[in-house]
């Protein structure tokens, strides 16, 4: 008995020493950390999670930059997934990588909040982008710690072949939307396909579009930043106008995988696919031209016009020990020159340089992307890149249940918000 | 071990101081294994007590992880069907096993064939698992389209979609490609067994229930401590063809204790969380195992 008992003692005692020393021995983030004035010597390591025509399209510049003798970069490439697990290690590591690929935005926001990356305030200082481009660039107190490369649009995809022989004609207001699905739907195909199994924040492509449609850009913003909750009567008029084209979504979205999805849309067995351009790397190069997209269909005139334009840069860490350098290639890539490059080596024309400075010829999908996006009233990311991947984890759980009517949609509503503050208490 | 040993070997031996190179064989292997698993299975201990984004300062909470996991759905659920795993791919894997490996135990002709198709999927990986069998599941895919074929239309289902089949179907791709290898522990078991026995067992006019219950499996007690080791350890990582297959969803609806311990540390990025999870499940396979082991060994003790 005397044993256990002293044991047990043992065993708080050591918990409590363990708890004491925790903040030493685990933990590193926190402390800022100023970065030497002086370069150490070696090779600039640029850690990228890009892949396909961006990857070869990032080799190019780094190239390019390499040849003009002014510094090197080594340009590293890991699997996206990699890239999104291992970041905060990477980022709180004493001899991390110097720069990273990234997107602009809440996570972005995040990550320099902690202190991790590099001001570069000094690079923004003549720089021509969009006030929109620089808000989405900064910390909390207006430091710039990003550089905007290239952004690109949403849209609904379409088969001009199926919408033609189901005479659908391309919609650009939500009554327009609904006289298109009917048409596709007495033609034998499903209006709108959709495949969540193994990608199922594709299902937030439509949340976003139509609570930007009925509520505003300024709402949106704001429901994925806390400070409005997924169970107020704003987000339930979304579902209602959802509810409308519910009955239009592929009903077997829950048990397809994304490339099926894909392939159901190119075979003509579902009408549209709402996507961000990208999708065109999965469409059959040979019929491209059978391939188009159109506006995500306005609802209401009177609310903001938003769209969604997620957009892709560069960022450094707080702890490289070459920091001039690094602020040389990132200040390159922000140049018009450097976009030109990349957007030419890219070649697919599925994005928008962001230095408006940039002289090349878009191609015509992307000049109507732009032309969309600069009329827009408010800009958007995406769900996860305005507020978090874990948020994006609730979003995915809600609005899969939602698509397949598992529950009321109150109920869905309601335990989404009770998720998304666990979520948030737990950031 | 003296018992055995003829006398003046062991007087010998006790005269001979243990060279150093036996220390260096030790400690080297001993090192690595605390630098690689001690230390990081320690810090993972450790990082349960805390609340730690990756990012900024952790902060210590004490047992608070633990007791949100008491009253965490989600965790609940994942628990469940990890049991649910263990019962079923253990189960079917052991059972299924055996069963070959007693179809396939004589040398007849051909018997080669099919010894070798059985095994054949674990030449896959599980992610390639995972790819074959999410074709055949797919709401278009092999499966459905034979149960339509055969007029059974009320049967099909979108398998990987319906939070009521999605873990079994899974479970079965699993059983798909372990089954094999479990029959080839036991094949291996099976011919270890000393014909003699058998052959007496025959004379004594032993019905073929009676040699397998009283020969069979008392000779394959120790593959039997093996394959069911094996299996409790793989039930309790299996990760990768939830990962591949449905990513723990419809809704959840598939999750294991895996699964969950890895969305909640690297998209949550709740790393203490997440530890604690990882201790329960450390905890389990060690308690599993070592009632196992305990009762296995009391048993053969009692021989």
């Amino acid at each position: 008995m005397t044993f256990r008992k002293r044991r047990f003692t043992l065993g708080t005692g050591l918990l409590a020493a363990v708890s004491l020393s925790l903040t030493g021995c685990l933990g590193t983030g926190g402390s800022p950390v100023t970065p030497p004035a002086e370069d150490a010597d070696g090779p600039l390591s640029l850690q990228s999670r890009l892949a396909d025509g961006d990857e070869a399209a990032l080799q190019t510049v780094v190239d390019t930059f390499n040849s003009q003798g002014g510094g090197q970069v080594e340009l590293n490439t890991v699997n996206n997934e990699t890239f999104r697990a291992q970041l905060p290690s990477y980022l709180t590591s004493s001899n991390p990588p110097d720069v990273y690929t990234y997107y602009g935005g809440a996570n972005l926001r995040d990550l320099a909040d902690e202190g991790l990356l590099l001001d570069i305030s000094d690079v923004w200082k003549d720089a021509p982008f969009s006030d929109g481009l620089r808000a989405l660039s900064q910390d909390s107190s207006g430091n710039e710690v990003f550089v905007p490369t290239s952004y690109y649009w949403l849209g609904v995809y379409y088969k001009k072949s199926v919408w033609e022989a189901s005479g659908a004609e391309v919609p650009t207001t939500w009554d327009e939307f609904l006289v298109a699905n009917k048409a596709l739907e007495a033609n034998g195909v499903v209006p709108i396909g959709i495949g969540v199994s193994d990608a199922p924040w594709l299902a937030s492509a439509w949340f976003d579009y139509l609570n930007l449609r009925v509520n505003g850009p300024q709402f949106h913003i704001d429901l994925l930043a806390g400070e409005d909750s997924f169970d107020s009567p704003e987000v339930e008029a979304v579902f209602d106008k959802w509810d409308e084209i519910q009955p239009y979504f592929d009903t077997s979205a829950s048990g397809l995988s994304f490339p099926q999805a894909v392939t159901d849309f190119t075979q003509g067995r579902t009408g549209m696919f709402l996507a961000g351009s990208w999708l065109q790397f999965n469409l059959p190069a040979e019929e491209l031209d059978d391939y188009d997209y159109f506006q995500f269909p306005i609802i209401d005139d009177s609310v903001p016009l938003g769209e969604e334009a997620p957009t892709d840069g560069f960022m450094a860490s707080a702890r490289t020990d070459q920091p001039n350098l690094a602020k040389e290639f990132l200040a390159y890539l922000a140049s018009p020159e450097a976009q030109k490059v990349m957007y030419e080596a890219n070649g697919s024309g599925t994005l928008i340089p962001a230095n408006p400075n940039t002289e090349t010829d878009l191609a015509p999908a992307a000049s109507k992307g732009q032309a969309i996006l600069e009329k827009a009233d408010g800009l958007t990311q995406f769900f996860n890149r305005d507020s978090s991947d874990a948020l994006q984890s609730t979003a995915d759980q809600a609005l899969t249940q939602y698509l397949v009517k598992s529950k009321a949609t109150p109920l869905i509503l309601s335990e989404w918000q009770a998720e998304a503050e666990k979520v948030r208490a737990a950031e | 071990m003296t018992v055995h040993s003829p006398p003046a070997k062991s007087d010998r031996r006790r005269g001979i101081a243990t060279p150093p190179v036996v220390f260096a064989l030790v400690l080297v292997p001993f090192l690595v294994e605390t630098v690689g698993v001690f230390y990081p299975a320690f810090q993972g201990v450790l990082l349960s007590f805390v609340k730690w984004n990756g990012l900024s300062a952790a902060e210590p909470i004490g047992l608070a992880n633990y007791v949100q996991l008491t009253t965490d759905a989600v965790f609940i659920g994942a628990l469940r069907n990890t049991a649910i795993w263990m019962v079923l791919f253990g189960g079917f894997s052991f059972l299924g096993g055996l069963a070959i490996a007693l179809l396939f135990q004589a040398e007849r002709r051909g018997v080669g064939i099919y010894r070798t198709v059985v095994f054949l999927p674990m030449v896959f990986s599980l992610v390639v698992t995972a790819l074959i069998w999410n074709a055949v599941y797919q709401p278009t895919g092999i499966l459905n389209e034979t149960l339509r074929a055969l007029g059974l239309d009320s049967w099909t289902r979108l398998w990987l979609g319906d939070p009521n089949t999605a873990l079994y179907a899974i479970i079965v791709a699993a059983l798909w490609r372990q089954i094999g290898y479990v029959m080839v522990l036991f094949l291996a078991g099976l011919k270890a067994i000393d014909p003699t026995l058998m052959e007496a067992a025959r004379v004594d006019g032993a019905s073929v229930w009676q040699r397998f219950r009283y020969v069979t499996l008392p000779q394959l007690r120790s593959v039997n401590l093996v394959v069911i080791s094996i299996l409790v350890i793989e039930a309790l990582r299996s990760f990768d063809i939830v990962y591949a297959m449905t990513n723990g969803g419809p809704f959840r609806s598939s999750e294991l204790l895996s699964t969950y311990m890895y969305s909640t540390a690297f998209t949550g990025r709740q790393l203490g969380y997440s530890s604690a999870i990882a201790v329960v499940i450390f905890v389990l396979a060690l308690g599993v195992i070592i009632s196992y082991l305990v009762r296995a060994f009391s048993e053969s003790k009692e021989d």
